[in-house]
């Protein structure tokens, strides 16, 4: 970590990192909502996060992929729930504006500091 | 795959959606169509979706990508011929009766075929809601160093 950086900044990263991974997930989800035999995809986000959190290195996050169970499936194998999604895709979008506005924060105190408090 | 990778997911459906709503509006135009080019009457289309499979790339390619193999647009696989065989009418006059005076119509039911083109057109628009949604998050995130 260098000067500019300040630790949360770090947990921001990971914390966008896996949001967007999971907007595209969503978005594969919406994609096939017609697609014969496809099955719902998403994560545990708080088992990543917890994960991401631990590994101190900063490498880049591989989170893991499960199928979504408990979800009605239709005669052709597909089990999408459009409402799911819609709702993930609305949570995923929110939980990505709280993240880059708390990253612009930490990045304007950095500001401030180097512009002295003015 | 970043977030104008997400964007191409939800373009490849909004191609399969559209192409699937031709289709369907194809079948309800040709619900009556007696004689076709190929001889008999028009046969109703369906389209069979596929999760998209990465095209021509070599092993270090797909390797590379190996991560993200998870998230996938769609595509349509290919345009079939329904198996169903023609609704048989009397109608002696008709220049297509055969011998026995029937005519052949295609098997098409409008209000299956209604029905079809609502769910190609949800679709498209839960898409187009995706690309919005990813359109709003790339935008968030120019505003970083404003």
């Amino acid at each position: 970590m260098n000067w500019l950086e300040t630790p949360n900044m770090e947990r921001l990263e990971h914390y966008l990192d896996l949001v967007a991974f999971r907007h595209e997930l969503v978005s594969s989800n919406l994609a096939n909502v017609d697609t014969p035999g496809y099955r719902t995809q998403d994560i545990n986000f708080d088992d990543e996060m917890r994960r991401a959190q631990q590994r101190l290195d900063g490498a880049s996050v591989s989170p893991h992929v499960e199928e979504v169970r408990g979800l009605i499936e239709r005669p052709d194998g597909n089990n999408v729930s459009l409402d799911r999604e819609t709702m993930a895709l609305a949570q995923v979008q929110l939980q990505y504006r709280a993240g880059v506005e708390l990253l612009r924060n930490e990045l304007h105190l950095v500001l401030s500091a180097i512009n002295e408090g003015k | 795959m970043n977030l104008f990778g997400v964007l191409d997911i939800n373009a490849s459906a909004l191609t399969a959606e559209r192409e699937r709503a031709e289709v369907t509006a194809s079948n309800l135009a040709n619900a009556e169509t007696t004689s076709t080019p190929g001889g008999g009457p028009y046969k109703k289309q369906l389209v069979v979706f596929e999760t998209e499979r990465p095209g021509r790339e070599d092993f270090a390619q797909t390797l590379s990508r190996f991560g993200d193999l998870h998230a996938r647009g769609v595509t349509v696989e290919k345009v079939v011929d329904d198996k169903s065989p023609p609704v048989r009418r009397y109608e002696p006059g008709h220049p297509d009766a055969d011998a026995d005076g029937y005519v052949s119509f295609p098997n098409i039911n409008p209000a299956e075929e209604m029905v079809n083109l609502m769910g190609a057109a949800q679709a498209y628009q839960l898409n187009v809601s995706a690309v919005q949604a990813t359109k709003a998050m790339i935008s968030e995130t120019l505003q970083i160093l404003t």
